[in-house]
Protein backbone atom coordinates (compact mmCIF):
# COMPACT_ATOMS: atom_id res chain seq x y z
CA UNK A 1 0.00 0.00 0.00
CA UNK A 2 1.42 3.42 -0.80
CA UNK A 3 1.26 5.71 1.99
CA UNK A 4 1.32 9.66 1.00
CA UNK A 5 1.44 12.09 3.35
CA UNK A 6 1.35 15.51 1.85
CA UNK A 7 1.11 19.02 3.79
CA UNK A 8 1.61 22.31 2.58
CA UNK A 9 5.46 21.79 2.86
CA UNK A 10 5.63 19.30 0.95
CA UNK A 11 5.23 15.44 0.15
CA UNK A 12 6.55 14.03 4.05
CA UNK A 13 6.73 10.17 2.70
CA UNK A 14 5.36 8.59 -0.26
CA UNK A 15 6.35 5.16 -0.09
CA UNK A 16 5.03 1.31 0.30
CA UNK A 17 4.29 0.55 4.27
CA UNK A 18 1.97 -2.79 5.45
CA UNK A 19 -0.75 -0.58 7.83
CA UNK A 20 -1.09 3.43 8.90
CA UNK A 21 -3.11 4.03 11.60
CA UNK A 22 -4.71 7.22 11.62
CA UNK A 23 -6.19 9.30 13.97
CA UNK A 24 -9.86 10.36 13.15
CA UNK A 25 -12.81 11.90 15.10
CA UNK A 26 -14.15 8.69 15.54
CA UNK A 27 -11.42 7.01 16.76
CA UNK A 28 -7.90 5.63 16.01
CA UNK A 29 -8.24 3.46 12.54
CA UNK A 30 -5.66 0.73 11.31
CA UNK A 31 -5.54 0.79 7.58
CA UNK A 32 -4.01 -2.07 6.00
CA UNK A 33 -3.83 -2.71 1.91
CA UNK A 34 -6.85 -3.98 0.21
CA UNK A 35 -9.32 -1.04 2.33
CA UNK A 36 -12.20 -0.07 1.15
CA UNK A 37 -12.16 3.51 -0.33
CA UNK A 38 -13.11 5.99 2.19
CA UNK A 39 -12.67 9.63 2.76
CA UNK A 40 -12.67 10.64 5.91
CA UNK A 41 -11.52 13.88 8.37
CA UNK A 42 -7.97 13.20 10.52
CA UNK A 43 -7.86 15.13 13.73
CA UNK A 44 -4.78 16.36 15.25
CA UNK A 45 -2.64 13.62 17.08
CA UNK A 46 -0.29 10.30 16.21
CA UNK A 47 0.01 8.85 13.09
CA UNK A 48 1.82 5.51 12.99
CA UNK A 49 3.14 3.54 10.23
CA UNK A 50 4.17 0.05 10.33
CA UNK A 51 6.11 -0.42 7.20
CA UNK A 52 5.93 -4.58 7.11
CA UNK A 53 4.46 -7.17 8.28
CA UNK A 54 6.78 -8.70 10.33
CA UNK A 55 7.51 -5.49 12.04
CA UNK A 56 6.64 -5.27 15.58
CA UNK A 57 4.63 -2.14 17.47
CA UNK A 58 8.33 -1.41 18.72
CA UNK A 59 9.11 -0.87 15.31
CA UNK A 60 6.40 1.46 14.60
CA UNK A 61 7.27 4.92 13.14
CA UNK A 62 5.44 8.44 14.83
CA UNK A 63 4.35 11.13 13.19
CA UNK A 64 2.82 14.07 15.08
CA UNK A 65 -0.10 15.80 12.75
CA UNK A 66 -2.34 18.53 12.67
CA UNK A 67 -5.97 17.96 11.24
CA UNK A 68 -6.70 17.27 7.53
CA UNK A 69 -7.94 15.28 5.56
CA UNK A 70 -7.83 11.18 4.55
CA UNK A 71 -8.41 9.43 1.27
CA UNK A 72 -7.87 5.91 1.34
CA UNK A 73 -8.16 3.11 -2.08
CA UNK A 74 -7.39 -0.46 -2.02
CA UNK A 75 -3.65 0.47 -2.82
CA UNK A 76 -3.54 4.16 -1.73
CA UNK A 77 -3.53 6.04 1.75
CA UNK A 78 -3.69 9.75 0.91
CA UNK A 79 -3.16 11.92 4.17
CA UNK A 80 -3.60 15.75 3.83
CA UNK A 81 -2.74 17.54 6.60
CA UNK A 82 -1.50 21.44 7.35
CA UNK A 83 1.54 19.70 9.10
CA UNK A 84 3.66 16.39 9.90
CA UNK A 85 6.80 16.13 11.83
CA UNK A 86 8.51 12.60 12.17
CA UNK A 87 9.46 11.94 15.46
CA UNK A 88 13.56 12.11 14.66
CA UNK A 89 12.66 15.48 13.88
CA UNK A 90 10.93 16.65 17.29
CA UNK A 91 13.42 17.91 20.00
CA UNK A 92 11.83 16.53 23.52
CA UNK A 93 13.29 19.15 25.82
CA UNK A 94 11.93 21.83 22.69
CA UNK A 95 8.72 20.54 22.61
CA UNK A 96 8.64 20.39 26.36
CA UNK A 97 9.52 24.30 27.02
CA UNK A 98 6.54 25.49 23.84
CA UNK A 99 4.14 23.48 26.25
CA UNK A 100 4.76 25.38 29.55
CA UNK A 101 4.99 28.54 27.92
CA UNK A 102 1.93 27.90 25.88
CA UNK A 103 0.56 26.49 29.15
CA UNK A 104 1.50 29.99 30.21
CA UNK A 105 0.33 32.00 27.81
CA UNK A 106 -3.13 30.16 28.56
CA UNK A 107 -3.30 31.12 32.09
CA UNK A 108 -2.16 34.78 31.22
CA UNK A 109 -4.72 35.35 28.34
CA UNK A 110 -7.20 37.85 28.52
CA UNK A 111 -9.71 37.66 26.00
CA UNK A 112 -11.01 34.75 24.08
CA UNK A 113 -9.13 34.89 20.84
CA UNK A 114 -5.97 34.93 22.92
CA UNK A 115 -6.84 32.00 24.73
CA UNK A 116 -8.16 29.94 21.60
CA UNK A 117 -4.81 30.48 20.60
CA UNK A 118 -3.04 29.48 23.61
CA UNK A 119 -4.88 26.02 23.60
CA UNK A 120 -4.11 25.02 20.24
CA UNK A 121 -0.69 25.71 20.92
CA UNK A 122 -1.10 23.16 23.76
CA UNK A 123 -2.89 20.70 21.50
CA UNK A 124 -0.17 21.09 19.01
CA UNK A 125 3.00 20.52 21.74
CA UNK A 126 1.19 18.06 23.71
CA UNK A 127 1.24 16.20 20.46
CA UNK A 128 4.82 16.69 19.58
CA UNK A 129 5.71 15.60 23.07
CA UNK A 130 3.71 12.15 22.95
CA UNK A 131 5.43 11.61 19.57
CA UNK A 132 8.83 12.46 20.85
CA UNK A 133 8.17 10.48 24.17
CA UNK A 134 6.85 7.34 21.89
CA UNK A 135 10.24 7.22 20.54
CA UNK A 136 12.25 7.49 23.21
CA UNK A 137 10.61 4.36 24.95
CA UNK A 138 10.75 2.34 21.77
CA UNK A 139 14.55 2.96 21.43
CA UNK A 140 15.24 1.26 24.76
CA UNK B 1 46.57 68.20 -0.85
CA UNK B 2 44.06 70.63 -1.57
CA UNK B 3 40.70 70.69 -0.13
CA UNK B 4 38.94 69.31 -3.31
CA UNK B 5 40.72 66.05 -3.33
CA UNK B 6 40.30 65.67 0.13
CA UNK B 7 36.43 65.52 -0.30
CA UNK B 8 36.16 63.28 -2.97
CA UNK B 9 38.03 61.10 -1.45
CA UNK B 10 36.07 60.55 1.82
CA UNK B 11 32.97 60.57 -0.96
CA UNK B 12 34.68 57.83 -2.23
CA UNK B 13 35.01 55.95 0.30
CA UNK B 14 31.36 56.21 1.72
CA UNK B 15 29.90 55.43 -1.57
CA UNK B 16 31.72 52.15 -1.97
CA UNK B 17 30.76 51.38 1.80
CA UNK B 18 27.10 51.95 0.90
CA UNK B 19 27.47 49.80 -2.32
CA UNK B 20 29.18 46.73 0.13
CA UNK B 21 25.66 46.95 2.31
CA UNK B 22 23.30 47.61 -0.93
CA UNK B 23 25.56 44.27 -2.50
CA UNK B 24 24.84 42.25 0.62
CA UNK B 25 21.74 42.94 0.68
CA UNK B 26 20.86 42.13 -3.01
CA UNK B 27 22.58 38.26 -2.35
CA UNK B 28 20.62 38.18 1.21
CA UNK B 29 17.01 38.67 -0.83
CA UNK B 30 18.26 36.44 -3.74
CA UNK B 31 19.33 33.66 -1.50
CA UNK B 32 15.64 34.12 0.44
CA UNK B 33 13.44 34.27 -2.53
CA UNK B 34 14.65 31.44 -3.88
CA UNK B 35 13.56 29.27 -0.62
CA UNK B 36 10.33 30.90 -0.78
CA UNK B 37 10.57 29.92 -4.63
CA UNK B 38 10.76 26.43 -3.31
CA UNK B 39 8.14 26.00 -0.57
CA UNK B 40 5.65 27.79 -3.23
CA UNK B 41 6.42 25.26 -5.07
CA UNK B 42 6.49 22.27 -2.63
CA UNK B 43 2.58 23.01 -1.55
CA UNK B 44 1.31 22.33 -5.08
CA UNK B 45 0.79 18.37 -4.13
CA UNK B 46 -1.49 19.47 -1.32
CA UNK B 47 -3.44 21.84 -3.66
CA UNK B 48 -3.99 19.46 -6.03
CA UNK B 49 -5.08 16.12 -3.99
CA UNK B 50 -7.43 18.55 -2.11
CA UNK B 51 -8.86 19.74 -5.36
CA UNK B 52 -9.41 16.70 -6.50
CA UNK B 53 -11.65 15.53 -3.59
CA UNK B 54 -13.56 19.14 -3.56
CA UNK B 55 -14.32 19.02 -7.69
CA UNK B 56 -15.97 15.20 -6.73
CA UNK B 57 -17.80 16.56 -3.98
CA UNK B 58 -19.10 19.74 -5.73
CA UNK B 59 -20.28 17.56 -8.75
CA UNK B 60 -22.36 15.70 -6.12
CA UNK B 61 -23.69 18.89 -5.34
CA UNK B 62 -22.93 18.66 -2.30
CA UNK B 63 -21.19 22.18 -2.03
CA UNK B 64 -25.01 23.73 -3.03
CA UNK B 65 -25.98 24.17 0.79
CA UNK B 66 -22.43 24.66 2.15
CA UNK B 67 -22.32 27.85 4.20
CA UNK B 68 -18.96 28.83 2.90
CA UNK B 69 -20.11 28.72 -0.96
CA UNK B 70 -22.95 31.16 0.00
CA UNK B 71 -24.01 33.27 -2.59
CA UNK B 72 -25.51 37.11 -1.48
CA UNK B 73 -26.02 40.28 -2.59
CA UNK B 74 -22.63 42.18 -1.83
CA UNK B 75 -23.27 44.57 1.45
CA UNK B 76 -19.42 44.37 2.77
CA UNK B 77 -16.62 42.97 1.78
CA UNK B 78 -13.51 41.99 3.75
CA UNK B 79 -10.16 42.27 1.88
CA UNK B 80 -6.85 40.65 3.39
CA UNK B 81 -3.68 42.76 2.19
CA UNK B 82 -0.56 41.49 2.02
CA UNK B 83 2.33 43.84 2.02
CA UNK B 84 6.04 43.64 3.35
CA UNK B 85 7.12 44.36 6.73
CA UNK B 86 9.52 46.47 5.26
CA UNK B 87 10.89 49.13 2.51
CA UNK B 88 13.82 49.03 0.57
CA UNK B 89 11.93 46.72 -2.28
CA UNK B 90 11.41 49.43 -5.38
CA UNK B 91 8.18 49.77 -6.09
CA UNK B 92 6.34 46.37 -4.10
CA UNK B 93 4.89 48.33 -1.77
CA UNK B 94 3.57 51.39 -3.62
CA UNK B 95 1.99 48.71 -6.84
CA UNK B 96 0.15 46.62 -3.79
CA UNK B 97 -1.22 49.85 -2.07
CA UNK B 98 -2.37 51.45 -4.85
CA UNK B 99 -4.35 48.51 -6.01
CA UNK B 100 -5.67 48.12 -3.18
CA UNK B 101 -7.07 52.03 -3.29
CA UNK B 102 -8.00 51.05 -6.58
CA UNK B 103 -10.23 48.57 -5.15
CA UNK B 104 -11.20 50.57 -2.11
CA UNK B 105 -12.76 53.22 -4.67
CA UNK B 106 -14.90 51.01 -7.16
CA UNK B 107 -18.12 50.93 -4.81
CA UNK B 108 -17.75 54.45 -4.66
CA UNK B 109 -18.83 54.02 -1.02
CA UNK B 110 -21.92 51.76 -1.37
CA UNK B 111 -20.18 48.71 0.10
CA UNK B 112 -18.87 48.41 3.55
CA UNK B 113 -15.21 47.45 3.46
CA UNK B 114 -12.98 45.73 6.24
CA UNK B 115 -9.01 45.08 6.19
CA UNK B 116 -7.56 42.55 7.44
CA UNK B 117 -3.44 43.89 6.86
CA UNK B 118 -0.48 41.36 6.75
CA UNK B 119 3.05 43.38 6.83
CA UNK B 120 3.81 46.40 8.83
CA UNK B 121 3.66 48.54 5.72
CA UNK B 122 0.03 47.53 4.77
CA UNK B 123 -1.01 48.45 8.35
CA UNK B 124 0.30 52.00 8.23
CA UNK B 125 -1.51 52.79 5.47
CA UNK B 126 -4.70 51.13 5.92
CA UNK B 127 -5.53 52.57 9.27
CA UNK B 128 -4.97 56.22 7.76
CA UNK B 129 -7.47 55.40 5.59
CA UNK B 130 -11.36 56.18 6.05
CA UNK B 131 -12.83 54.41 3.08
CA UNK B 132 -11.89 51.45 5.16
CA UNK B 133 -11.76 49.38 8.83
CA UNK B 134 -8.73 47.32 9.98
CA UNK B 135 -10.15 44.70 11.44
CA UNK B 136 -6.74 42.61 12.43
CA UNK B 137 -3.50 43.62 11.72
CA UNK B 138 -0.24 41.00 11.19
CA UNK B 139 3.04 41.16 11.54
CA UNK B 140 6.32 40.06 11.29
CA UNK B 141 5.28 36.41 9.78
CA UNK B 142 8.10 34.58 9.16
CA UNK B 143 9.11 33.43 5.68
CA UNK B 144 7.78 29.86 6.26
CA UNK B 145 4.22 30.85 7.71
CA UNK B 146 3.40 28.04 10.02
CA UNK B 147 -0.36 26.45 10.36
CA UNK B 148 -0.82 28.84 13.85
CA UNK B 149 -0.91 31.76 12.01
CA UNK B 150 -2.18 31.04 8.38
CA UNK B 151 -5.28 29.65 10.96
CA UNK B 152 -5.65 32.71 13.08
CA UNK B 153 -6.13 34.96 9.64
CA UNK B 154 -8.00 32.15 8.25
CA UNK B 155 -10.60 31.52 11.31
CA UNK B 156 -11.11 35.38 11.16
CA UNK B 157 -12.50 35.79 7.42
CA UNK B 158 -14.27 32.48 7.55
CA UNK B 159 -15.93 33.60 10.72
CA UNK B 160 -17.20 36.99 9.60
CA UNK B 161 -18.36 35.71 6.20
CA UNK B 162 -20.63 32.71 7.88
CA UNK B 163 -22.08 35.15 10.27
CA UNK B 164 -22.89 37.30 7.37
CA UNK B 165 -20.97 40.31 8.33
CA UNK B 166 -19.29 40.25 5.25
CA UNK B 167 -20.45 38.84 2.29
CA UNK B 168 -17.04 38.09 -0.14
CA UNK B 169 -14.00 38.19 1.33
CA UNK B 170 -11.14 38.74 -1.38
CA UNK B 171 -6.92 38.50 -1.04
CA UNK B 172 -4.45 41.10 -2.66
CA UNK B 173 -0.97 40.10 -2.86
CA UNK B 174 1.99 40.40 -5.79
CA UNK B 175 1.91 37.27 -7.71
CA UNK B 176 5.24 35.61 -8.06
CA UNK B 177 5.92 34.87 -12.18
CA UNK B 178 9.39 35.27 -12.32
CA UNK B 179 12.36 36.85 -11.03
CA UNK B 180 11.48 39.60 -13.21
CA UNK B 181 8.37 39.77 -13.34
CA UNK B 182 5.94 40.23 -10.74
CA UNK B 183 2.43 41.53 -10.45
CA UNK B 184 0.00 42.95 -7.81
CA UNK B 185 -3.19 40.22 -8.35
CA UNK B 186 -6.36 40.12 -6.47
CA UNK B 187 -7.56 36.41 -5.75
CA UNK B 188 -11.54 35.68 -4.68
CA UNK B 189 -11.60 33.56 -1.47
CA UNK B 190 -15.09 33.48 -0.11
CA UNK B 191 -18.06 32.83 -1.03
CA UNK B 192 -15.35 29.15 -1.83
CA UNK B 193 -15.27 28.72 -6.05
CA UNK B 194 -13.50 25.27 -7.30
CA UNK B 195 -11.01 24.44 -9.94
CA UNK B 196 -12.74 21.41 -12.00
CA UNK B 197 -10.00 18.66 -11.82
CA UNK B 198 -9.83 15.89 -13.13
CA UNK B 199 -11.28 12.72 -10.73
CA UNK B 200 -9.72 9.81 -9.72
CA UNK B 201 -11.55 6.33 -9.87
CA UNK B 202 -11.06 5.84 -6.06
CA UNK B 203 -12.31 8.96 -4.75
CA UNK B 204 -15.42 8.31 -6.73
CA UNK B 205 -16.31 5.28 -5.09
CA UNK B 206 -14.94 6.32 -1.46
CA UNK B 207 -17.56 6.43 1.14
CA UNK B 208 -17.62 9.50 3.36
CA UNK B 209 -17.45 9.09 6.73
CA UNK B 210 -18.59 11.13 8.89
CA UNK B 211 -20.56 12.44 6.39
CA UNK B 212 -19.78 14.21 2.63
CA UNK B 213 -20.49 17.87 4.69
CA UNK B 214 -18.26 17.26 7.18
CA UNK B 215 -15.57 16.34 4.88
CA UNK B 216 -16.69 18.81 2.60
CA UNK B 217 -16.02 21.83 5.28
CA UNK B 218 -12.84 20.69 6.15
CA UNK B 219 -11.68 19.76 2.27
CA UNK B 220 -12.73 23.64 1.47
CA UNK B 221 -11.17 24.78 5.13
CA UNK B 222 -7.64 23.34 3.43
CA UNK B 223 -8.37 24.86 0.06
CA UNK B 224 -8.47 28.06 1.58
CA UNK B 225 -5.64 27.65 3.95
CA UNK B 226 -3.60 26.69 0.72
CA UNK B 227 -4.71 29.50 -0.97
CA UNK B 228 -4.30 31.59 1.38
CA UNK B 229 -0.56 30.17 2.15
CA UNK B 230 0.27 30.49 -1.27
CA UNK B 231 -0.73 34.04 -1.59
CA UNK B 232 1.76 34.43 1.47
CA UNK B 233 4.42 33.02 -0.11
CA UNK B 234 4.21 34.35 -3.38
CA UNK B 235 4.32 37.90 -1.53
CA UNK B 236 7.26 37.05 0.25
CA UNK B 237 8.93 35.96 -3.13
CA UNK B 238 7.61 39.08 -5.30
CA UNK B 239 9.17 41.15 -1.96
CA UNK B 240 12.70 39.15 -2.27
CA UNK B 241 12.85 39.71 -5.86
CA UNK B 242 12.10 43.26 -6.14
CA UNK B 243 14.32 43.71 -2.89
CA UNK B 244 16.82 42.21 -4.93
CA UNK B 245 16.56 44.44 -7.85
CA UNK B 246 16.37 47.29 -6.39
CA UNK B 247 19.64 46.43 -4.29
CA UNK B 248 20.81 45.58 -7.46
CA UNK B 249 20.17 49.16 -8.88
CA UNK B 250 22.02 50.53 -5.83
CA UNK B 251 25.23 48.70 -6.56
CA UNK B 252 25.20 49.58 -10.11
CA UNK B 253 24.53 53.16 -9.49
CA UNK B 254 27.22 53.05 -6.31
CA UNK B 255 29.66 51.80 -9.08
CA UNK B 256 28.89 54.61 -11.38
CA UNK B 257 29.45 56.72 -8.88
CA UNK B 258 32.51 55.48 -7.80
CA UNK B 259 33.61 55.79 -11.42
CA UNK B 260 32.67 59.63 -11.17
CA UNK B 261 33.70 60.44 -8.64
CA UNK B 262 37.85 58.91 -9.19
CA UNK B 263 37.50 59.96 -12.54
CA UNK B 264 36.58 63.61 -10.98
CA UNK B 265 39.63 63.33 -7.85
CA UNK B 266 42.28 62.06 -11.13
CA UNK B 267 41.41 65.58 -12.81
CA UNK B 268 41.24 67.43 -9.65
CA UNK B 269 44.87 65.76 -8.70
CA UNK B 270 46.39 66.29 -12.13
CA UNK B 271 44.81 70.18 -11.95
CA UNK B 272 46.69 70.21 -8.46
CA UNK B 273 50.12 69.00 -10.11
CA UNK B 274 50.05 71.08 -13.46
CA UNK B 275 49.39 74.21 -10.95
CA UNK B 276 52.55 73.50 -8.75
CA UNK B 277 54.44 73.13 -12.01
CA UNK B 278 53.39 76.33 -13.68
CA UNK B 279 53.91 78.11 -10.63
CA UNK B 280 57.52 76.50 -10.15
CA UNK B 281 58.34 77.57 -13.76
CA UNK B 282 56.64 80.75 -13.37
CA UNK B 283 58.90 82.02 -10.57
CA UNK B 284 61.62 80.31 -12.21
CA UNK B 285 61.01 83.11 -15.26
CA UNK B 286 60.24 85.53 -12.92
CA UNK B 287 63.75 85.70 -11.07
CA UNK B 288 65.69 85.66 -14.24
Amino acid sequence: MQLELITLLGVKVSEPVYEVIIPTADGEIGVFPGHEPLISIATPGILAVRRQKIDDDDHLEYFAISGGVIEIAPKRARILVDEADAAPDIIEAESRAALEAAMQLRDQATNQVELEKASRLIDRHSIRLKVAELRRHHRR
Amino acid sequence: MPASIRTLRSRIRSVSSTKQITRAMQMVAASKMRRAEEADTASAPYVKAASEILSYLASQGETKDHPLFAKRPIKSRLIILVAADKGLAGAYNNNLLKRYVEELKKDDGKIKNDTITVGRRAAQFATRLKDTSVIAVYQDLPDRPAGNELRAILDTATNKFTSGEVDDVDLIYTAFNSTISQEVTMVHLLPAGFTETPVSEEVREAEYEPNAQEVLSSVVYRILGSQLFQALLDARASEYAMRMMAMKNATDNANELVDDLTLEMNKARQGAITQELAEISGGVEAMK
